[in-house]
């Protein structure tokens, strides 16, 4: 018997012994679960959104956003305040004297030239060394290094260990001093910051505000690169974004990150600001199942979903947005004494789905067209001719794949940029789809025969002159339901044949990346307030270019707007570049914007935004009723309103 | 017994070094670019060249022996001995920080998850793979060798059928309906437990059982036949005689003898309850070992993949000396 007993005896006493040694986060003033897991926290070299969202608690770059502010205001931040020269090519940034590390050291300028170099090095492998190369010579440097360590690795098996280790130092001496003489980027002394840039860049503040431009503490990071004699570049060590080794300078510090488990934050006592935060501690704890978030919100454990993608999700909305337009006259009537979003349904206590939110993303989902003359299997490709894209674009019926398909209420897209997401800009037109006919079937009827016409224009006399339409989209998240309707409509109003390819998302971005596809799904999320960051995904040549569109006129639209100093007169500039896209060349087919699904109790939770670029900055947060901070209610603030509870 | 434990052990590395080949041939394979996002923005292409160069992602053979070198605590040895090591704490002294973790068997950085590397993932997760492994294989063992004692005691009655169906229903039902049920009546209905997470022994129960089902079905049909067979046998027959009680005679003459199947099932019962429980840990949200093998392969993580793969194969290894161990223990004629 004790035999039969010791295996159940041995069990036992391991689980025993681990669960001993395992100690769970304490609670915390506010809990959310972010997108997804992060995947890393060095500020340079992330690009996901929810790494981004934690790094704007952990780092504060230059200069801030107000995100409680209608327009995104730009308010200082580790700078207290900064200068412009009359062309607007010099910033010069004045640090100020409270400004310290978590660690108490204070923040000098030599560190955001160290910092943002990290980025202008190839071997940093930031997805974001492109923002940066706004700075004057930071191109060329990036292009210079590159070159350097590459002749370097075509001649290392000659040389001997000694004489690689002496070799790459000098390289890398040879860099900094490259870097010295020829990048825009100069600390004058410990609080001065001068930067040069390239070209006028009138969204120039709004990058410094951007979590990837925010400070590294040197002491630290450095500990972690060293010279590899093997290529000659710094091999970068990861590992000191976590506690307790990590120093950082934002609104909160890192106290706890387990893999997968979750993260644990605490108001950081050094940092300058510290009194505005109306909480102590944010838990961030790790819930990858939509279903699991769900119950989580349900049963109190935390505060608020950020990104509710359980499929159900459709009807949660579907119940609010019957309530709204059953109560239509209350909504109006609240919506004219200016609340916003959140306000609103705060004041609409008997919605059933009260905590359901729908948030605009400055995000599009769209259809790419490979532009290239053949496709990869030599045979002509037909969307090379911008008239077949243009007819192809015109058939799609956007507005059943966003009420029939997705059913979450995004907005449909006859532009690539989200209308009225950036202030000062006028957005094109955009071209027709189907959708827009609805009840007008001779509207209708005149608007197919367009298409039509611009395929036998193309010499496409029938439609089966026209290969097999392939449509490549990755698996999950409803792709396929899509791609499917998209080629329906395809089918239906032009008669060719298609074919749908889905493919696992590592095979279909290297499908992407090698124009192995003739039409394909795409989503961006952007990132500054400048059209740029649609407009550039379709300059020639560019890295995120996967349609291998090339339009000289186009290029040179995005050219002339860099130059241009009027900002008027540079946004119209960029409206005709968007229109040729969106009206005439068709390299890629917009077809909605994204929206998140957020779930929260507005009776609760205070300090979130519905701003059309939604970048929520959790410092901002106060739980109502908790007996901790102001515990008011956070409304956006028109333009020219005061920031209350600001030391600044 | 002696030669067994020290001739296994002796044999451990070979085969890692077998598996280690195959699994790194066949990651290398996936096609995708673990350096590039799925989506999103793309570094420039010589940023990707760069760090393919970085972590000898451009060369089969240099990747292959410079993850052994590092994994066997070769690269650890030689640091150590060059000094290295020393000279890196120095300066981290001299800057006021903390030095740079090292393993002697340093299993790399997860190329997906960047801040971590693979032998924190791993430390992170195998304990909790552990407990909940070996709590579902505790709950698996106690029920399926009651089921089993109970429909062998009365083969063909109405509990032996309840449990037969029981266990039939344990190893047909998928775990994410089995999980989901259990949340919605005991963690949402009734708030007798947590919804998920991990922790507190309370967030334990509800994953623990969800695993325990193919596991307890399997040992209860295991014991059940084991049981049947030796409760026809000769010396059942003479202990009965003897008038020992029936109890006795159940417990400690049968089981014994039913008991053999199931305890050679343990081991990699056990290993695979450790590491399968990749829909468990999602539905409950428990951060164990399990996820990293999918992820891994999705991500085309090969640090990852190759982490998990060792340290699953060394787990498996072991598992089996030990239930081989234990075999001999209970039955001394097995030699």
């Amino acid at each position: 018997m004790v035999k039969l007993l010791l295996p159940v005896l041995l069990l036992a006493l391991g689980i025993g012994v681990t669960v001993a040694t395992d100690r769970p986060d304490p609670p915390a003033d506010f809990t959310f679960v972010n997108r997804g897991d992060v995947s890393t926290l060095d500020p340079q070299r992330m690009s996901w959104m929810q790494d981004l969202r934690i790094a704007r608690l952990l780092y504060e770059p230059l200069v801030r956003l107000d995100v409680l502010h209608e327009n995104y205001e730009v308010i200082p931040g580790v700078a207290e305040r900064w200068e412009v020269s009359d062309d607007q090519t010099v910033y010069t940034f004045y640090l100020r004297d409270d400004a310290k590390w978590s660690n108490g050291e204070p923040i000098t300028a030599h560190q955001f030239v160290y910092s943002w170099r990290r980025a202008l090095l190839p071997e940093t492998a930031s997805d974001y060394a492109k923002l940066f190369q706004s700075i004057k010579g930071s191109g060329d440097f990036f292009e210079w290094r590159s070159a350097q360590t590459q002749a370097y690795a075509d001649r290392v098996a000659d040389l001997s260990p000694a004489e690689r280790r002496e070799e790459v130092e000098r390289m890398w001496d040879e860099a900094m001093a490259y870097f010295d003489a020829n990048v825009g980027l100069k600390a004058l002394d410990d609080r001065t910051l001068r930067i040069e840039l390239k070209a006028p860049t009138p969204y120039w503040l709004d990058l410094c505000a951007f979590a990837v431009f925010s400070p590294v503490y040197e002491p630290l990071v450095s500990q972690y690169e060293r010279l590899s004699p093997e290529t000659g570049q710094i091999k970068i060590e990861f590992g000191w974004t976590k506690p307790p080794l990590t120093v950082t300078n934002g609104p909160f510090v890192l106290e706890r990150w387990r893999f997968k488990r979750g993260l644990y934050l605490r108001a950081n006592e050094h940092w300058w600001d510290r009194d505005s935060l109306d909480i102590e501690t944010i838990a961030i704890p790790s819930i990858e199942d939509p279903n699991a978030a769900v119950l989580a919100f349900e049963t109190g454990a935390v505060q608020w979903v950020s990104d509710l993608t359980a499929d159900y999700r459709v009807a949660m909305l579907r119940k609010k947005l019957a309530f709204y337009e059953e109560h239509a006259d209350e909504v109006e009537r609240l919506k004219a004494q200016g609340l916003d979003q959140f306000a609103i349904a705060a004041a609409l206590p008997d919605d059933p789905r009260k905590n359901v939110h729908a948030v605009d993303n400055f995000a599009t989902y769209w259809y790419n067209f490979n532009c290239l003359p053949t496709l990869t299997d030599g045979r002509p490709n037909p969307f090379h001719d911008a008239r077949v894209r243009r007819a192809f674009a015109m058939v799609i019926d956007k507005k059943t794949i966003v009420d029939e398909v997705n059913r979450v209420g995004q907005p449909v897209a006859n532009t690539i940029i989200p209308r009225g997401s950036i202030a000062g800009y006028t957005s094109p037109a955009g071209l027709e789809c189907v959708s827009d006919f609805e009840g007008d079937p001779e509207g209708l009827e005149a608007h197919l025969a367009r298409a039509r016409a611009l395929l036998v224009e193309a010499g496409y006399e029938s439609p089966s002159d026209l290969p097999v339409i392939e449509l490549l989209f990755n698996k999950d998240s409803g792709h396929d339901l899509i791609a499917q309707q998209i080629a329906r409509d395809w089918q239906k109003y032009l008669g060719v044949q298609t074919s749908l390819s889905q493919k696992e998302v590592g095979v279909f971005r290297n499908d992407l990346k090698n124009a192995n596809y003739m039409t394909s799904r795409a989503g961006w999320y952007a990132d500054y307030a400048d059209p740029t960051t649609f407009l550039d995904l379709n300059r020639t040549g560019d890295g995120n270019n996967d349609r291998k569109y090339s339009n000289p006129a186009y290029d040179a639209l995005l050219d002339e707007a860099k130059f241009e100093l009027d900002p008027a007169k540079r946004m119209a500039l960029l409206t005709e570049a968007e229109r040729i896209i969106m009206e005439d060349d068709l390299p890629m087919v917009p077809i909605f914007h994204y929206v998140s699904l957020y779930l929260f109790d507005p009776d609760v939770v205070t300090g979130l935004n519905n701003h059309p670029r939604a970048n929520q900055d959790i410092y901002l947060i106060d739980v109502l009723g908790d007996g901790k901070g102001r515990d008011q209610v956070k409304r956006i603030r028109r333009e020219g309103e005061p920031r209350p509870g600001s030391t600044n | 017994m002696r030669r067994l434990i020290f001739g296994r052990l002796a044999q451990l590395p070979l085969i890692l070094l077998v598996i280690y080949t195959i699994t790194l041939a066949l990651a290398w394979a996936v096609p995708g670019n673990p350096l590039e996002n799925p989506e999103g923005r793309q570094p420039p292409a010589a940023v990707v060249e760069a760090m393919k160069r970085q972590y000898n992602l451009d060369s089969f053979p240099r990747f292959y022996f410079s993850y052994l070198t590092s994994a066997t605590g070769i690269d650890y040895a030689s640091d150590l001995v060059s000094g290295r090591l020393a000279e890196q704490r120095e300066q981290a002294e001299a800057a006021g920080v903390a030095a740079p973790p090292r393993y002697i068997f340093d299993l790399g950085p997860s190329l997906k998850y960047e801040d971590w590397r693979v032998n924190e993932i791993v430390a992170g997760a195998l304990p909790v793979s552990i407990v909940l492994g070996f709590a579902a294989i505790l709950i698996a063992l106690v029920v399926g060798l009651l089921a089993g004692v109970i429909g062998a005691v009365k083969p063909n009655s109405a509990a032996d059928i309840a449990t037969l169906v029981i266990a039939l229903i344990g190893i047909s039902l998928p775990s994410f309906v089995v999980g989901m049920l259990l949340l919605i009546v005991f963690a949402v209905s009734f708030s007798f437990f947590p919804v998920g997470g991990w922790g507190k022994p309370s967030q334990m129960v509800l994953p623990a059982v969800t695993l325990s089902l193919p596991f307890a079905a399997y040992i209860a049909r295991l014991t059940r036949m084991g049981m049947i067979e030796a409760l026809g046998a000769d010396y059942i027959r003479t202990a009965r005689a003897k008038g020992l009680a029936e109890n006795t005679v159940l417990f400690k003459h049968a089981l014994k003898n039913a008991f053999l199947p199931v305890l050679s099932y343990l081991g990699p019962a056990t290993a695979f309850a450790m590491t399968g429980s990749f829909v468990v840990e999602k539905v409950f949200n428990v951060p164990g070992l399990g996820q990293h093998f999918i992820n891994g392969v999705l991500n085309k993580d090969l640090f990852l993949i190759m982490g998990v793969v060792l340290i699953f194969a060394t787990l498996l290894v072991l598992f089996n000396l030990i239930v081989d161990v234990l075999y001999r223990w209970v039955d001394p004629r097995i030699s």
